[in-house]
């Protein structure tokens, strides 16, 4: 029985993933003119040497590591506060996954608005309080446009992060709670010696999820900016290698090399948190 | 004889914008050709708005060696690229009666000697203006000018408290035409007629000191139009918040609908021409071919022939003109006094649309594309000088394109 399983993620996971690494390994294009060519490791040295892919690296980095920081502890917030008996609870916990469940390409679009210079809700808001001049072009400003997009990104994902904390909040047994009000443990003391502990599974699952999505991120990168002033990612940058250029120089496998280095990037960050949190992957 | 008959037809696909009336344009002209041609149904995939979407689904779909669709719609700019995966109309030249095309228009669908595609409709760079205001501030012209565009812009903007120009500034392909007017309005250009790299020049930098001047010194546009793209500047414009704009003719009948608050104040002139002697008024050209999917059976490619005959003839043109605003690219329907009722511009603007100029013409235009676009808006945003970025330009351009 499990045959059929093992044959359906051969096919949609392990064929492409091997398919992109054997590619990466060639120099050609998609349009039949080129002549595939063997270029052994040179697509992964040419990494190294691409400002472009070094700077995206930076940007994906400096993003993953903000928001899904800000996201964490967000979420973590949230879920503590929704975990209690509090009024309508079942309302505000559906209520704060909306942000969660427009797709993103049509939320970016809205937040690209709301960050407009003329008429932009955020941008007013921004102004009236004195952290941005009348007429910034948020989006259009280096520095500024990173933390925009980092904004658009906690304001989307933290409820997902709420839930699957909320999730592993639901599994710690009320008695542990209840023994150590026995003994004298005061609310922090609980939170620490008891709730964080107990999440630190969930917490390291929710983690490995947001990272590997950030660290891959395009959509919202993409509509907002299109990756100008200081805002490309890997994803972005690799669209454009492998599209724009997919016709007109050889470099569908200097494409492919990338993708293996943000598969590659996301490995390395899945086996930091599993060996750091300790997870057992049973 | 009915089995026959059915067993005769044959379906084509076709591509097609959905921006404005453009659909429901085209599904009308379809109707009809499907009326005089039983034999051939004709069905349209929509596509997105962005021209740089549409891109990444061609490359999509002609890299999979697809047979659908079978009629392309083209960016004036793709031609090069595409070219391999297109059907050569050489041939065809007199069927479709090219002689009779705007000359631009079918430079734009030559590649290396073969035609590709058939222009559909074209489109130029236009500088929009507020008749009511310039006349209100005694000017009775239109600025002929960089120096007068930015004279009047300033006057009237203080003024008025509104802004002076608003144009496309943001990264993507939409500043390389804007680009590429500055550029030529100097009297220079990014590529000499042999495709050579002539980007680094003082004049070239002088163009685009003068789009940064028109933000941080002249203050005329706002800030923010470093994220502007077509719809931004024209939604301020049309809300009557800016003297003078940048955009293509589709604007035209927008800021003149019933709800547009500035309906009846506006005029169209040709852009401002740079200083001295080699100054002169430029506009980008743009619009769109239609090409036939390499991939196709022998019978769809006739069918698809027939199609694009009837879609660019005279009497589709004048249609799609009056009714989804879009310039005819055969130059006998400019002489019509229907398109003159219709859009008036189109008519007296015709030269602009005659003498409108290609964007750099190269197979990698997307790559081209693509290194002004981050140069121009590094110096746009203060990331880099005029100066360094025209010379960091050239230095990429020269790589990408082997010189």
């Amino acid at each position: 029985m499990i045959f059929p399983a093992i044959l359906v993620i051969s096919v949609i996971a392990f064929f492409p993933l091997f398919k992109t690494f054997y590619d990466s390994f060639f120099k050609f294009g998609l349009n039949p003119i080129f002549e595939r060519q063997f270029v052994g490791i040179n697509n992964y040295v040419r990494l190294f040497k691409d400002p472009r892919f070094l700077d995206a690296l930076k940007n994906t980095i400096v993003f993953t590591l903000v928001s899904v920081a800000l996201e964490t502890v967000l979420g973590l917030m949230i879920a503590l506060v929704v975990h209690q008996p509090i009024k309508f609870r079942g309302a505000i916990r559906a209520a704060m996954l909306i942000p969660w469940a427009i797709p993103t390409a049509i939320s970016s679009q809205m937040w690209r608005w709301m960050f407009n210079d003329q008429f932009g809700i955020m941008s007013r808001f921004l102004e009236a309080l004195h952290i941005i001049q009348p007429g910034t072009p948020i989006l259009g400003r280096p520095g500024m446009a990173m933390a925009a997009i980092i904004a658009v990104d906690v304001w989307k994902t933290t409820p997902f992060m709420a839930l699957l904390i909320l999730a592993g909040l639901q599994l710690i047994p009320e008695q542990l709670y209840e023994a150590a009000r026995i003994d004298g443990a005061n609310a922090m003391q609980r939170f620490f010696r008891i709730t964080l502990p107990m999440l630190r599974p969930t917490i390291a699952v929710a983690l490995i999820f947001r990272t590997l999505d950030a660290l891959r991120v395009f959509d919202v990168v993409y509509v907002m900016t299109r990756g100008s002033v200081g805002t490309e990612t890997l994803s972005v940058y690799n669209r454009h290698v492998l599209m724009d250029r997919a016709f007109t120089s050889a470099s569908f496998g200097y494409g492919s090399a990338i993708s293996v280095a943000i598969f590659v990037i996301i490995s390395v960050f899945a086996i930091i948190y599993i060996k750091s949190l300790k997870l057992e992957l049973d | 004889m009915v089995s026959l008959m059915v067993f005769s037809i044959t379906t084509i696909t076709m591509t097609s914008g959905g921006v404005g009336k453009e659909l429901e344009v085209l599904y009308a002209q379809l109707k009809e050709f499907m009326k005089e041609n039983p034999d051939i149904v004709v069905t349209v995939i929509p596509m997105p708005d962005s021209s740089t979407e549409r891109h990444d689904l061609y490359v999509t779909y002609l890299a999979a060696g697809e047979t659908d669709p079978d009629v392309l719609m083209l960016d004036v700019i793709w031609p090069p690229e595409f070219a391999p995966f297109l059907e050569d109309l050489t041939k065809d030249y007199d069927y479709f009666e090219l002689d009779k095309f705007l000359p631009g228009t079918v430079k734009s669908v030559t590649v290396n000697g073969r035609i590709v595609a058939i222009p559909w409709f074209t489109d130029a760079g236009l500088l929009y203006y507020r008749k009511d205001l310039l006349e209100k501030y005694g000017y009775k012209n239109p600025p002929k000018t960089w120096d007068e565009l930015v004279e009047m812009a300033s006057k009237i903007s203080k003024a008025e408290g509104i802004h002076g120009f608003v144009w496309q500034g943001a990264r993507y392909e939409g500043l390389v035409c804007d680009f590429m007017e500055y550029v030529w309005s100097f009297g220079t250009d990014v590529l000499d007629d042999k495709g050579k790299v002539i980007i680094n020049n003082p004049k070239a930098v002088e163009a685009l000191q003068l789009m940064v001047d028109l933000i941080y010194k002249y203050k005329i546009s706002p800030e923010g139009v470093t994220t502007y793209m077509e719809e931004d500047a024209r939604r301020i414009f049309q809300n009557g918040e800016a003297v003078f704009m940048r955009n293509w003719p589709y604007a035209w009948s927008l800021v003149n609908s019933d709800e547009s608050p500035i309906k009846g104040k506006v005029g169209v002139v040709p852009l401002p021409k740079g200083p001295g002697e080699e100054g002169r008024h430029a506009a980008t050209l743009g619009g769109w071919n239609l090409g036939i999917n390499i991939f196709s059976s022998k019978k769809e490619k006739e069918a698809a022939k027939k199609l694009i005959k009837f879609l660019t003839s005279y009497n589709q043109q004048l249609y799609k003109a009056e009714n989804a605003g879009q310039n005819p690219t055969l130059k006998a329907v400019y002489n019509d006094p229907k398109l003159k009722e219709a859009a008036p511009f189109m008519v007296e603007l015709f030269d602009v649309f005659i003498n409108a100029l290609p964007r750099p013409r190269t197979a990698n235009y997307a790559e081209v594309s693509d290194a002004i676009q981050r140069y121009v808006h590094a110096a746009l945003t203060k990331q880099m000088t005029p100066e360094k970025a025209i010379a960091g330009l050239e230095k990429e351009l020269k790589l990408l394109l082997g010189q």
